[in-house]
């Protein structure tokens, strides 16, 4: 019993103390440098918090050179499927311009009304929203990970990037900033577990949190009332409520899946997202 | 000619740390960018850990082993040390396997696999619980910790093959 215990406490030893032949460091000691930067990290001290966006800044940059063979390939695949699909769309897409079209007379004629009437009521023109301090940039590494759905792109501090800023492709909410470097940020998708928005949902006055199931566009809503039942194409906007985003930014819509149960997805696709907008005008201040 | 041998010798020799490293730069989740196939994501990092230790700990230095979870965390966007410190995690119970068996073989080297996996998922999701604010899908883990148990074999047997051809052990 002692001898099995010894061989035990010895082979454990071994495999913590011992430095193999090319070994420079060992395991016992690295070890604990692993933990000593875990709480170092933790505690932020500003040291380590200045030392770590220039270690991410670094790393980020050789990530997006290391993945570039593997984007390649990703992007041939994309290619080879589009041109399967793009016959189909270009007719649905002949469909919906005729639709558009007729939408579009009616669309002028309410506007032309609702002008008339605005100066009959003298109210005057729509104020637009404030659209300042919008930073256009590109997304540089798109890596998923099971613990995080996030971004990262070309701009960091230096382009007054902050954390909290809203983040758009192609006019709807992707997600938002939660890391900045100087050359580079980390935007974290709506589609992520750890993100959280108050929303409000199309004809109604119901107020939910529209959080992330770290799918590819898949959401849900929490703190829905008990007797509410979410009805299939309706749009949801963002509440503007704890001042974190403005009201009324389009960011999801309900549909119906092959089970005809309600589900809801993102407007924008965060992982087909290339160029955005990185912005602050939309925030309530 | 003899400095194209020791180039050629000095990357054969550094392999399995290159193939670490670009693994973690690159956060490559085994087969999760074809869609179809996207549950069958492994662990590529801790099949080389665990593998490298375990068979030829003199290709793999500890050292490379902490730099490339330090990495991964950074490109992952986790507090940083979480990952070195699951792959030491690893890399120990590697090295204790490597002490108290006397015959090596695939079958067994692939259930020691077991433990040393739970043991070094377990330091992993404990300090991401306790030391960040982050949550994760359980079930998408125990996938992935699943299908890294499962691919081992395959690896285990390219990397064998590596290696006799190139040193003929």
């Amino acid at each position: 019993m002692a001898d099995s215990r010894d061989d035990f406490i010895i082979a454990v030893r071994y495999a913590l103390l011992k430095k193999g032949a090319k070994q420079k460091f060992s395991l016992f000691f690295l070890i604990i440098l692993s933990v000593l930067i875990i709480t170092l990290d933790r505690i932020s001290v500003p040291f380590i918090t200045s030392s770590r966006a220039i270690i991410n800044d670094i790393v980020y940059h050789v990530a997006v050179v290391v993945s570039t063979p593997g984007k390649f390939v990703k992007y041939i695949g994309q290619v080879k499927t589009n041109h399967f699909y793009i016959v189909e769309e270009n007719e649905n897409l002949k469909k919906e311009i005729k639709l558009l079209k007729l939408n579009r007379y009616d669309n002028l004629f309410l506007k032309t009304e609702n002008e008339s009437l605005k100066q009959a009521l003298k109210l005057g023109g729509a104020k637009n929203r404030d659209q300042k301090s919008s930073v256009r940039a590109r997304v540089i590494l798109d890596q998923e990970s099971p613990y995080l759905k996030s971004l990262l792109i070309n701009k960091g501090t230096k382009n007054n990037i902050i954390k909290g800023m809203a983040v758009f492709s192609k006019s709807y909410l992707i997600g938002t900033i939660v890391e900045t470097n100087y050359f580079t940020s980390r935007v974290l998708l709506i589609t992520d577990l750890n993100s959280k928005i108050p929303v409000v949902i199309q004809d109604s006055d119901v107020n939910a949190i529209l959080v992330g199931m770290g799918k590819k566009t898949e959401l849900d809503l929490e703190y829905l009332p008990n007797e509410f039942a979410l009805e299939p194409n309706k749009i949801i906007y963002t509440s503007g409520k704890a001042g974190f985003l403005a009201a009324g930014l389009p960011v999801a819509e309900s549909y119906l899946n092959k089970k005809n149960t309600v589900h809801i997805k993102s407007l924008a696709d965060p992982r087909q997202a290339s160029i955005i907008h990185v912005t602050e005008g939309q925030f309530n201040k | 000619m003899s400095i194209l041998n020791t180039s050629k010798e000095i990357f054969f020799n550094n392999i399995a740390a290159i193939i670490l490293y670009i693994v973690s730069f690159s956060t490559f989740q085994g087969l999760k960018e074809i869609p179809d196939l996207v549950i069958f994501s492994f662990n590529l990092q801790m099949i080389i850990v665990y593998y490298y230790v375990l068979k030829f700990p003199d290709h793999l230095g500890l050292g490379h082993i902490f730099l490339a979870g330090l990495v991964n965390d950074v490109v992952i966007g986790i507090p940083l040390g979480i990952s070195s410190l699951s792959y030491l995690v690893l890399s120990f119970l590697s090295s204790y396997i490597r002490e108290v068996t006397l015959r090596s073989k695939m079958t067994s080297e692939w259930i020691t696999f077991i433990p040393a996996l739970f043991f070094s998922n377990f330091i992993y999701y404990l300090i991401i619980n306790n030391f960040s604010h982050l949550s994760f899908y359980y079930v998408d883990l125990l996938r992935n910790t699943f299908f890294t148990f499962l691919f081992f074999p395959i690896f285990y047997f390219i990397f064998n093959t590596f290696h006799t051809k190139i040193y003929k052990i």
